[in-house]
This record gives structure tokens, sequence and C-alpha cells, in this order.
């Protein structure tokens, strides 16, 4: 004899009487559970091989407005027909139609399905319809109909006739279609010697209730065992985002290796984004193509910076005391003030070179917004979050610069291996670009770097050698998300950024 | 970053050495001069270079590239001469170009062997100059010419946009010069350089033939160059007499490169009294001291070891002496501006990956910006109570900002070239981010609980910047039963939290519920708002359920917290 708690016995007593085959639903009304009560037991007698839960494809087809519309007044190719009975076998088709009463953007479809169905013939020169043959109700009408009456029906249930028909009222876009899965609790066969045999229904306690603990009860029931493999309801915790949660790892790692953080406006003049980093003032990356130019407000005001601009304008000019040729052209400081939006995170390190908090030596990094009028795709974000930052002190040389590249690859990208190449910038002599290499992710470009000019350096008043570097961070954290779309770091779906566990 | 198209077995052919269609090979050669080529096409055989150097247009081409990596390859060494022969043409300048495009010049390149590789080669060069070197053509334009169909002297002058016509290239009939700006594609593209003049640039011969119509298209007749074509003249006009100088240069040394020998042309400028013999392909010298390298590039090389690093480079080396060696600069490294641009050529003749790097201990603490701390505690609570943190862009659109929110429009800080029509402005409140957000996913299961810690962006007059940046944090929550009492709790942990009294104050605001809406009042300052969400809002966001929603100024309470502490 099978031992079932009072639920399942329940459950499984009205599937018996359902015929031993039923859905959920149906299983609800019968036993007078909730569902969740149901759907428990289910997955116990399941789980105990007396039932079987088979999922079974569900299509619902509902009458669409037009649809019910049709259903209310017959088809219009019925009611032309009707109509033409009116007058006997034949007669003129705009007398027909007007008798039909069939509204204007009817009349093709209905002169079209006549003909169609072979009921009635359209002499085109004389314009006479002509009754044809036998004008039975068709499998369409018959759908239609019962649809009018029933609202909805399930089309695996209907019969093939009727199947057929719903294609054909699907093509002529009259039905809502909706696939749903479906349910359905079977009895087995051991399930029904189970029954024969008898049911003993156990006294089992589900829920340790305050009351059994305060009062003792607890000694006398038996705690029922549970099903702890059956699948529970997901918990979606509070998370930090996880690609912010990657940055403030970087962060960290930057902070731990001595670096300072710098701050600058997102909205900045030319002059911080540009000409303090000596790119000429027709450089192309200066165009619209390069940069997002603010419309409004369109001139910042750089008066704090006097004598520093004059110094800038005269290195672009003519090279000042740098000991360079310049750009040799004509400076405009009103270029300089025109307003962009921040193409790179070089302004701050720019803006901190001018500082009177500067400290020599001093290391600097910064985690910003940027800004490029890219068309966004796979590769490339028209906002991104840059990481750059600056090393200052005598004696820094290309070896110091190699070695912070190699410190931030081992660090921060865990990398085994790293390789430099040439690179270019415009702000810096000599340029270096990092490859870092781990093992089981491959070789990464991971950031560019250089020298600050002397065309840039000197004009901000610092005597002492600036390095410059910049970390393609994006990359790291795509492979370690284990994503190929950088719009996946701004991505709306929600879904995905609550699933995404920490990288 | 200009790319551009390379004929592999051309290139082999100029470079002197076979690398059998090795990519990694190609790549790693190709990293002397800042060069990168993609997968290429096999059966075209042709492979694009990415050069990461916007400053060096005399290596965007094969002949250029060849130029300048036979020296790191060993194939040759030190400088490259080149030289011109006597002048075989003169040209007049008009003097009412002044304003309108002053400056040409020209040479003259016979007996070169041309094949349709070749050609396609210098179209794609001229192409590439115009566009990057010459800004598109504004700053300097290229035309090279069948020199045997031309009668010297010409004249480079000026003339009304009708009173002249010609064939331009590819074209069949004769346009005046009115007609080509509106009907030729080059005219539509370029036109607008010229068309505000009352006068057009124009370049004719002896015989009053038209060569071209600078900047915008060639004579078909003359300016047409083909297999056939052995003598050519090559003439650039522009608005810097520097820039034009140089692109001339690269041109005519290009097709020295195959061949050619090069002869010169005296420019006339009788109103500024001037005369100028081009092209120029003088060298230039250069001082570099020892002490300078070494201390720039850490190691300890001598004046000889210079000297050879700087022969792989392309340079030539006029004199080595005591602590200093004279650099002989190639009439077409226009890159070099700064002894260190000499140092960096010898780095990557070294090799960057033979330098032993070396991390300095330096006395630096690190440290994050003053409200950081602040802001991270912020965000831990925030997910403590079970939101999900987001992240969007802070670049949006006036209608996400105010007319979605049932708000009136302020301004803001918009754009002059936004990419796409949803992203024209930076947004001045962080909310609507988060009501997009969550608009494109209505379907997810509820409750949703989100926030996010972002920057508005705010106009400033006083600030050199006339913007202010700051930092807010907005929350919203979504589900069938959300209300006020819910996201009062949810601040009223917060405050409690963050160690802050706070009280709320009754409010109005047009995106929230009238008499469901307060302001967070802390140390008597307004540090954000809280409330229902409006119908209409939830509407224009296609909600279904009810939202409450906050959004606070994390710079000012950060403030009033660091204010308090002190």
């Amino acid at each position: 004899m099978i031992e079932l708690r009072k639920h399942e016995r329940k459950t499984l007593l009205a599937i018996e009487r359902l015929g031993g085959k039923a859905s959920v639903e149906r299983i609800i009304n019968e036993s007078g559970l909730t569902d969740a009560a149901v759907m428990r037991a289910v997955l116990t007698l399941q789980e105990r091989k007396v039932v079987k839960i088979h999922k079974e494809k569900q299509t619902i087809v509902k009458l669409n407005e037009e649809g019910k519309f049709h259903a209310r007044k017959c088809l219009p190719e019925r009611r032309l027909i009707n109509a033409l009975k009116k007058f006997g076998e034949k007669a003129p088709l705009k007398k027909t139609v007007e008798k039909a009463g069939l509204e204007k953007q009817f009349i093709p479809i209905a002169l079209g399905w006549v003909q169609k169905k072979k009921w009635a013939l359209l002499n085109t020169k004389t314009n006479m319809l002509q009754i044809l043959g036998k004008l039975e109700e068709g499998k369409d009408e018959k759908l239609l109909k019962l649809l009018g009456e029933k609202e909805q029906a399930t089309v695996e249930e209907l019969s093939p006739e009727l199947q057929a028909a719903v294609q054909v009222l699907k093509r002529r876009k009259l039905l809502e279609i909706e696939e749903k899965t479906r349910r359905v609790i079977e009895i087995t066969n051991a399930g029904w010697t189970a029954i024969k045999k008898g049911i003993k229904v156990t006294t089992d306690v589900t829920q340790l209730t305050p009351e059994l603990v305060i009062s003792g009860k607890w000694r006398k029931v038996k705690l029922q065992k549970y099903n702890i493999r059956a699948p529970v309801a997901k918990t979606w915790p509070g998370k930090k985002h996880p690609y912010l949660q990657f940055l403030d790892e970087v962060k960290e790692k930057l902070v731990t290796l001595g670096f300072k953080e710098m701050v600058g406006p997102i909205v900045e003049t030319s002059f911080f984004n540009f000409d303090a980093l000596y790119t000429p003032q027709d450089h192309p990356a200066r165009e619209i193509f390069g940069i997002y130019l603010v419309k409004y407000p369109k001139y910042g005001n750089l008066d704090a910076y006097e004598h520093i601009v004059e110094k800038v304008k005269k290195t672009h000019e003519d090279g000042w005391k740098t000991g360079s040729t310049g750009w040799r052209y004509k400076y405009s400081v009103k270029e300089a003030r025109r307003l962009v939006l921040r193409g790179h995170g070089t302004c701050l390190s720019v803006r901190t070179l001018l500082s009177k908090d500067l400290e020599i030596p001093g290391r600097y990094f910064s985690i910003v917004r940027c800004y490029r009028p890219e068309v966004v795709d796979k590769t490339h974000l028209t906002e991104f979050n840059q990481v750059e930052g600056i090393v200052v002190d005598e004696n820094l040389t290309l070896r110091d610069l190699l070695g912070v590249l190699e410190k931030f690859a081992i660090e921060i990208a865990g990398a085994d291996e790293v390789k430099f190449r040439p690179d270019y910038f415009p702000f810096t002599e000599p340029s270096v670009e990092l490859s870092a290499y781990k093992k089981g992710y491959g070789w990464i470009e991971f950031g560019g770097s250089g020298i600050f000019r002397p065309e840039v350096t000197m004009p901000l008043g610092i005597k002492v050698p600036v390095i410059a570097w910049g970390l393609g961070i994006d990359r790291l954290f795509m492979m370690k998300a284990g994503i190929d779309d950088i719009r996946y770091i701004f991505t709306q779906n929600l879904d995905w950024i609550k699933r995404k566990g920490v990288v | 970053m200009p790319t551009i198209e390379v004929d592999y077995a051309d290139f082999e052919r100029m470079l002197g050495i076979e690398l059998h269609k090795d990519l990694e090979k190609l790549n790693d050669i190709l990293a002397f001069v800042k060069g990168e080529a993609k997968p290429f096409d096999e059966e075209e055989g042709v492979i694009s270079v990415e050069i990461k150097d916007t400053n060096r247009p005399d290596i965007w081409n094969i002949e250029g590239l060849a130029r300048a990596l036979r020296g790191f390859l060993g194939v040759e060494k030190g400088l490259r001469r080149y030289t011109v022969g006597k002048p075989l043409a003169e040209i007049y300048v008009d003097s009412r170009l002044r304003d309108i495009r002053p400056y040409i010049g020209c040479s003259i390149v016979k007996n070169v062997k041309l094949t349709d590789t070749i050609i396609r080669g210098f179209m794609h060069l001229q192409d590439k100059l115009d566009q990057s070197y010459g800004r598109n053509r504004r700053r300097t334009s290229i035309g090279l010419y069948d020199f045997s169909l031309i009668t010297t002297p010409l004249h480079y002058t000026v003339t009304k946009p009708t009173e002249i016509s010609f064939v331009p290239l590819g074209f069949e009939e004769k346009l005046n010069l009115k007609e080509i700006l509106e009907r030729h594609p080059k005219g539509i593209e370029y036109g607008y350089i010229v068309s505000k003049y009352p006068v057009y640039p124009i370049l004719l011969d002896s015989e009053k033939k038209v060569l071209s119509f600078p900047p915008i298209i060639n004579s078909n007749d003359l300016g047409r160059v083909t297999e056939k074509t052995r003598h050519i003249l090559v003439e650039v006009t522009g608005t810097m007499h520097e820039t034009v100088l140089n692109t001339l240069k690269i041109v005519t040394l290009s097709l020295i490169d195959r061949g050619g020998k090069a002869y010169s042309a005296i420019v006339h400028y009788p109103h500024e009294n001037l005369e100028v013999v081009t092209p120029k392909l003088e060298t230039w010298f250069m001082n570099l001291k020892v002490g300078y390298v070494n201390k720039v590039l850490g190691l300890q090389l001598t004046a000889r070891q210079i000297a050879e690093l700087l022969g792989k480079a392309g340079f030539g080396v006029e004199k080595i002496g005591k602590g200093q060696v004279t650099v002989r600069v190639p009439c077409y490294r226009i890159d070099v501006m700064h002894p260190i641009d000499l140092v960096e050529d010898m780095a990557i003749a070294y090799g960057y990956n033979n330098i032993k790097p070396l991390w300095r201990k330096l006395p630096t603490t690190g440290g994050v910006k003053l409200e950081e701390g602040s802001f991270n505690v912020a965000r831990e609570l925030m997910v403590g109570m079970g939101f999900q943190e987001v992240l969007t862009y802070t670049l949006t659109n006036p209608e996400t900002l105010f007319k979605k929110m049932n708000c009136r429009k302020e301004r803001i800080v918009e754009i002059v070239n936004p990419k796409v029509q949803t992203l024209t402005c930076l947004r001045n409140w962080l909310l609507p981010s988060l009501m997009e957000f969550l608009s494109n996913n209505l379907h997810i299961e509820y409750p949703q609980k989100i926030f996010e810690l972002g920057t508005v962006m705010l106009l400033d007059e006083k600030r050199e910047t006339k913007t202010k940046d700051e930092e807010r944090l907005a929350g919203v929550i979504v589900h069938a039963n959300a209300s006020f009492s819910e996201i009062k709790s949810v601040l009223d942990a917060f405050f409690t939290n963050f160690g802050l009294e706070w009280r709320i104050k009754e409010a109005k605001h047009p995106s929230f519920i009238e008499g469901r809406v307060g302001t967070a009042i802390v140390n008597g300052r307004n540090v954000g708002i809280m409330g229902e969400i409006h119908p209409k809002v939830l509407e224009a966001w296609n909600f279904e359920n009810p939202a409450v929603a906050f959004e606070l100024n994390m710079d000012r309470i950060v403030k009033i917290k660091q204010t308090r502490r002190a």
C-alpha cells in the first residue's frame, strides 16, 4: 500500500475521476485545492512515479476585430452571393454590391473569393455576376461561426477539417493566434496499481509552525521529508552592475599601485582636450567626425589660464622655447575656448599637471566617461569609460614607461607575457602600444602610452618627464565576461544584468 | 587613422624581400612604421594597412612605405638622396587668388613607367592626401597631368563662374565652372570650398587650355594620366604654402621611386615680387645630443651606436662629434619637429622589446577622489535594499528628458553633431534614464528595483566650462502594488544608514502624482525628490504597473556629511 499525504491523495484521486489524464487547471477545479498545492503534489507524485507530466503545445485561436465583424455579418463573399440570389441567377455587379451593403474595403475581397470558391463568375465585358454552382457552407465559415460563438478554440482539439480552416482564416488575417504550453498530468501504470491497492494517508507535517514549537507538539508529529532536489523560485539579489564592479576592482588595484584619482569636467574646452596636448587646431580629430561639439553653450572661459594659453599658442605657432619647429600656423584663442564633450581622459592629466596640488614624484589615474561621434556597433561606443593616467618624476625614461605598462599587464590583466609595439599619439613621443597575453584568453591590445612631448610639458611649466598611459580595459572586461559585443557594457537588458555573475 | 590599400606583389617588389604572405611577419615589419595589416584578400592580392601615425603622409602609399621600411629591414641604409633637374616650366600666380587659394607648387617627372597598378596606387595616394593631410581639399589638393600635352608657361588665375568651359574628368561634354559645381560629383562634394567667392581658381596653359579647376576637378583632356603617359606634371594648390610644398614633395618622390627623373618649375608671385622654385627636396640638419638620447631612453648608447640606429631609421649622419651627432633629416620627414622625434625612431630601430622595463619605487600614496567613499556607501546601501545597479548613457534627447516625463523643456547642453537623433544632448536629470531602461524591460519579472549613481550636466555661467557635472543617485521600484510608503521607507533607511537626519516636505513636480510627491530635506537644504510616478509618465513609457522613484543630489549630500563630520 502506498503512503501519500492528504493533498497528494486528493490530487491523484481527482485525476482518476477525470479519466486518468487531465490538465492542471481541471485538477484544481476537481480537487478544490489551490494551484500551488496541486503543483507541489503533482511534483511529488511524479517523483514517486505514480503520475507523468506531459507538456503539450496548445495553439489558441481567437478572431481579431475584422474576424469578429465577419462572424456577425458573414464573410463578404457570402454576403455578396446572398444578395445575388435575391436577383435570381444573374445580376449586374454594381447592383449586387449595393444590395449586399458591402463596405468599400470588402468589395474586392468578396469579388475575389466568390470566384475563387467557384460560387459565381464575373463577365468582365458585361460586368454581370452569374451564379455558378453549389453554395454550401465552407469549412472556413464553420470555423468562423464556431469562434464567433465560443470566443476561442484550441487548434489541437479541432477536427482536421476545422484545423485546415484555421490556415485559411489565418491567411485572410482574421485570426489572433497564441501558442501556449499546457501541462497534462497522466496516471502511470504504477499509479493505477497503487490506486487499486488503496492509498494510506500519512499524517506527516509539512510546515513546522510556531505553534508546534511553543506547545512542544513537534515531538508527537512526524516532520515530512522534503524533496530537496525540487526546483525553487528564483531569488534576485540586489547587485552592483557587473561592469562597474569590474571598474571598482581596477580602481582598487591602481590605488594599491600608488595612483591617485584625478577629476575634471565632461564638457571641456578644446584647449584642454586638444591644444594643450599639442593637437593643431585644424587637426581632423577636431572636426565633426572626431569630436562632439557643444551647440549650447558654445565657448568656455580661459581667463584663469591666460599665461599658459599664450605659451601653448606660441608652441603651436613656432615651437616657442621647446626646441620644436611648432605646427607653423596662426593659432586662435577663440578656437581654444570652443566647448566639446571630452574625447579622452587625457584632459584630466593636463588639468592635474596645471594644478597647484601636483606632487612630484606623482602617480595619477582617472576612470571617466568620454565621448566620440562614432556609429555604435560591436566594437564602438559613442560614450564610453576610459582609464588613463600619468607618472611624473625626475629622470623617468622609456624604461619606466615600459615598466608601468608591464606592471599594469600583470596586476590588472593578470597577463603571463607582454609585448610592446610602436604607437602614435600627437602628444606623446616615444609612444608605445601594450599587448598582454593571458593563458586561455590569447593576446589583447591592453594599452596605449607614451612620454609627453616637450611641446606639451614645457608650456604647462613642467620640467620633468611625464609618462602618460591609457588602458584598454573594455576589451579585458569583455573577455572576462565572455561577451564579444561592446554594447553589452551599456546594455538595457535587465535580465542579462541580473543573471550576470561577478566577472 | 589613414587606411591604405596596397598591392601585395608590388609591395614585396618595392620592399626587396619576400614575406610569403605571412600576416604575422608582415605585421612585425609594419610595426616599425606604426602600421597594421588586416587579414588580406588572397584573390585580389590587396592588403589594407592601417597607419596609426596621422602625421606621416610620406608613408601613405607603397612607395613611401617601402622607402621607410627598407632601412629597418637592412635592405638599404641611411639617407636616400633625391635630386631635381633644371626648371622645365614657369607658373604665374594671379594676386586675386590671395584670399581664395593663393599657393601653387609644380614639378615635372619624366620617363615614368606607369602600369595600371601604379596608377591606381597614385590615385589612392592623391585621395588620402587630399582627404587627410589636405583636410578634404580645403588645405591642399593635387592634380596630375600629361606634360607632353601642355605648353608653358602656366597661369594660375581666377575666372568668373560662367566665363570658361571645359570637359571635366569623367565627362564627355563641356561645362562651365558653375555647371561643374552643380552637376559634377566632385563639384557637388567640394564646391563649398570655392562657391562663396565671386571668382573661382583656374589653371591654364599658355594656349589658354584648361588644366584644372582647383580644388574641384581636372580637365579630361590634359588631366588624365594613363599607362601611355611618360612625362607627368604634378601640381598642388592650397591655402598654406608649407603644406602645398610638402604635398608636392610626397607625390614627386613617389614618382621618382618609380624610375622617373624630376625637374623643377618656377612659381612667380609678381605682386609679392617672389619667385619660388618647386619642388624643394633639400635635406636639413638637426643636432642630437648623446646625453639627451640616453636620458629619454634609459640606455647607455654611444654616439656611434646612435648613428647606427639613425641609419636604420633612414636618417643620414653628417658628423659624429663628441657627445653629439649631427643628423641629416630627409626632405620627406615632415613629421620631425623636435629631436624627440629622432629619439623615438632610434628606439624603434633598437626594438622596444629589447629594452628592459623598469618599475621604480616612488614614494606616492594612492587614493580615490574625495567623494568616492561616500558614493560607494550609497551604492552598497542600495544593493543591500535589493536594488539592481544599472549603467546608462549620459547622452540622451529632449523627448526623454522632458516630454515623456511630463515636464517643460529646459536649457540643456546640446550637441552640434549628434550621430543619431536619440542622442542629441546631455541629461540634466537621471530619472529619465532609469525610466527608459525599465521601458525596455516591461516583460521581465516583477517587482523590478533598479538604481544608478550617475552624472548629470547642468548649465553654470560662472564656471570656465559654463557647465557643472553633478552626481545623482536615482532609484525606481515597479510592481503592481508600488506605493509612496515603499519609496519613503527606502529613503528613510538610506539616510539613517548614511548617518543623516532628514525630513520630507510636500512638493509639486509634473512627473509625480500630486499629493504623493515630496522633497527630501537635510540640514535645511533640498537634496532630492521622491514620489509616485504620474500615470501620464507611466503611459508615455508604456508601463502597465505603478512606479515609485527618487532622485538625490549626491554631491550635496556628501558635502553636508563632510562638513558635519568636520
